[in-house]
């Protein structure tokens, strides 16, 4: 390669190495959201704060609130003797869900007749409130099925099981944990973070010292300066990226099961991506700060867009034609199709397309931006 | 001052850069000659920069053609780059890189070797006597040091054409001394050096000098041909109520210009009047009472405010017809 380029990533390692506390931002960062975001974020919701307001109390009530608990999404925190008190209990918090059974709840069950209980729902966190009512209503729906196929027992004299059952089988992450899905997704928002951030700021920092100029004037290519300046930053994202993986593993034991190589070597397209894209901020931004709010900026899209945090699927049309122009949203699907699912080359090759096609129009893009003449 | 060789290395024929709506250059033709220190005088916003980043290949003419170093400024800018050395005011320095550390860096850019960078770092630190400032970080240097650092890295790939965009402003006047110094060290070791200055002084030790005004160039020569050329005379006179005498001496067409500092006066005049018979005559018309009164030298500074002035009332008159 040529001399030039080495005589750029050496300045650069060197002033890296001068700057403590990027660097140590560097490291540090990725382990930290690692910690956080593992343990921090958890979409499973358990042990939500119910509350009853029991009108029949009968054993039969009780039987039903006691189920409800049992299946460990529901926490009973106490009884309460009417609405009034139902939607003091929502409003403080201490409760975000209360069951209401009606009076002849247990009486009606027994004659045969259809009897309605009613949950209510603090709608104003509708991630709760969506696994919540799904629970009791899979729920309820399995008593009402036991009861019918009780009765109908009862009357045929003959033993029947249940007429369709559905045995779900997760594979790839079988206890659904929250950390397994989030840490590899993680790798894709550190390397987005850091590698657009790093670019943007270096060039800035040359064009607000005046060093580009300097550097303009001289024989370097824009080719050379470009390639050394984000050579360095190549290695730090790649150490980054292992850093989380190897973190993942031995704190929440998250599973490598595809073509490690397959991925390191894909990740180069992404992680050159990034630093296309931070070069053409650069290009736009005439001091670091800017170069720095920026990145910032781009930032938020790519974690509320990718599918890092909320299911691309449940995205709307536009979302998710807005999504297919961020990297990160094909990267987290290489990345979780090659980790979790042990997906080789042939799995993602639709993505590595994208990923691509992406890397190239943001090189053309940040070349035309970035031309070596003032004028 | 050493015997400048007739070859040339930088000519240019008409150049003009246009931003916009504004012409930064006009028609400028030029001729600098092998190891001469050329000076570039005018006020801000002359298009003295945007002349240098013509001759430097960063900028491209609009129009007219110029040769740097034996290269084509428009077709040839990246030979150019390899042959030149370039400073600005800034320093521009990595500050958070030792002494050594950044010329290192340049001698790279520049395509020294390897083996021999090294040595060729050493050699320049020792030639600006920063050979005890070499693991120093730039950042923490004063500014007349920044300034030793900025012109040996400049001139670390050891260019036959140096330029320096205003290489003193804001330096204290003994780092100033010796940066002069420096420079005609390189001189007579035969670098080109071109430099832009608001300095008057320093324009005296050029070899040659022009004047850039709103883009054009009014004027070239050592500055003893463009002293002459200008015809002025000067005096200095110390005498009572200066404020008032001063006033009396500016309403005349021929005085050209009139500083004027506590109790002494300096009197420039054009057109072949004598400076010393003017300001006796006029102020004794006038019951001034002369203390003192002596010939002084015309500087350079006086040739330039007087050509300044010469080319507003010039601009006046134009714009009034």
């Amino acid at each position: 390669m040529n001399a030039r380029i080495w005589v750029i990533a050496a300045k650069e390692l060197l002033q890296l190495r001068r700057d403590r506390l990027t660097l140590a931002m560097m490291i540090v960062l990725p382990i930290v959201q690692l910690l956080l975001f593992g343990y921090a974020i958890n979409t499973d919701v358990r042990h939500i704060a119910t509350v009853v307001f029991d009108q029949d109390r009968s054993a039969a009530s009780r039987d039903l609130a006691r189920s409800l608990e049992a299946t460990g999404f529901y926490e009973i925190v106490g009884n309460v003797a009417g609405y009034d008190e139902i939607g003091r209990a929502l409003r403080s918090n201490r409760a975000h869900v209360a069951l209401v059974v009606p009076p002849g709840y247990a009486s009606k069950l027994a004659r045969g007749q259809s009897v309605q209980a009613q949950l209510v729902v603090d709608g104003s966190d509708p991630q709760t409130v969506a696994s919540a009512t799904n629970t009791a209503a899979s729920l309820v729906l399995a008593r009402s099925s036991a009861l019918l196929v009780q009765r109908l027992s009862q009357f045929t004299g003959a033993r029947t099981g249940e007429p369709i059952e559905l045995e779900p089988d997760t594979w790839y992450n079988p206890e659904l944990r929250t950390a397994v899905y989030i840490v590899p997704g993680l790798v894709g928002v550190i390397l987005t973070m850091t590698m657009v951030m790093l670019t943007s700021m270096a060039i800035a920092r040359e064009r607000e010292r005046g060093t580009l100029e300097q550097l303009i004037v001289s024989p370097v290519r824009g080719v050379e300066l470009v390639v050394g300046k984000i050579l360095p930053y190549v290695v730090i994202g790649y150490v980054q990226m292992t850093l989380i993986f190897l973190a993942g593993r031995l704190v929440f034991d998250v599973p490598i099961r595809g073509a490690l190589a397959v991925l390191y070597a894909i990740a180069f397209l992404f992680i050159a991506a990034n630093l296309a894209l931070g070069l053409f901020f650069s290009t736009l931004a005439k001091t670091q700060q800017q170069a720095m709010q920026m990145s910032f900026f781009f930032l938020l899209p790519n974690i509320l867009l990718s599918g890092f945090m909320f299911p691309w699927e449940a995205m709307p049309r536009p979302a998710q034609l807005l999504s297919q122009g961020l990297p990160l949203t094909h990267f987290l699907r290489i990345v979780r199709i090659i980790t979790l699912k042990g997906g080789d080359f042939a799995d993602v090759q639709v993505e590595v397309l994208w990923l691509s096609a992406l890397l190239g129009a943001l090189i053309l893009l940040a070349s035309l931006r970035f031309t070596k003449k003032l004028g | 001052m050493s015997a400048a060789t007739g070859e040339l290395i930088i000519e240019t024929e008409h150049l003009s850069r246009r931003f916009g709506e504004l012409m930064a250059v006009r028609d400028l033709s030029l001729s600098v000659r092998r190891g001469e220190i050329f000076g570039v005088l005018g006020p801000n916003g002359a298009g003295k920069s945007t002349t240098i980043r013509m001759l430097c290949g960063i900028l491209d003419p609009t129009s007219g053609r110029g040769t740097v170093v034996g290269f084509d400024i428009a077709r040839q800018a990246e030979s150019i780059k390899q042959r030149i050395g370039y400073m600005t005011q800034r320093f521009s320095l990595y500050e958070d890189l030792t002494v050594a550390e950044n010329l290192n860096f340049y001698a790279g850019i520049y395509g020294v070797p390897w083996t021999k960078r090294r040595a060729r770092v050493d050699f320049v630190l020792e030639r600006s006597g920063l050979t005890g400032r070499r693991k120093q970080l730039a950042g923490t240097l004063s500014g007349g040091w920044k300034q030793r650092v900025a012109l040996a890295s400049a001139t670390i790939h050891e260019p036959p054409l140096l330029f320096l965009d205003e290489p003193t402003a804001g330096v204290d006047p003994v780092s100033r001394r010796e940066f002069w110094e420096q420079i005609h060290r390189l001189a007579a070791d035969g670098t080109t050096v071109l430099l832009t200055t608001h300095y008057m002084d320093e324009a005296e030790r050029c070899h040659r000098l022009s004047f850039i005004f709103h883009g054009e160039l009014l004027d070239v020569g050592t500055p003893d041909e463009i002293i002459a050329r200008r015809r002025l005379s000067a005096a200095e006179l110390e005498v009572d109520r200066a404020t008032e005498a001063a006033a009396v001496l500016r309403a005349r067409p021929e005085v050209d210009e009139v500083a004027h500092y506590g109790r002494s006066l300096r009197v420039a005049t054009r057109a072949g009047s004598d400076a010393l018979e003017l300001a006796n005559r006029l102020l004794s018309e006038g019951n001034f009472v002369i203390s003192q009164g002596r010939r002084a030298r015309v500087t350079v500074e006086d040739a330039f405010v007087s050509m300044v002035r010469a080319e507003h009332r010039e601009r006046e008159r134009g714009g009034a017809s």
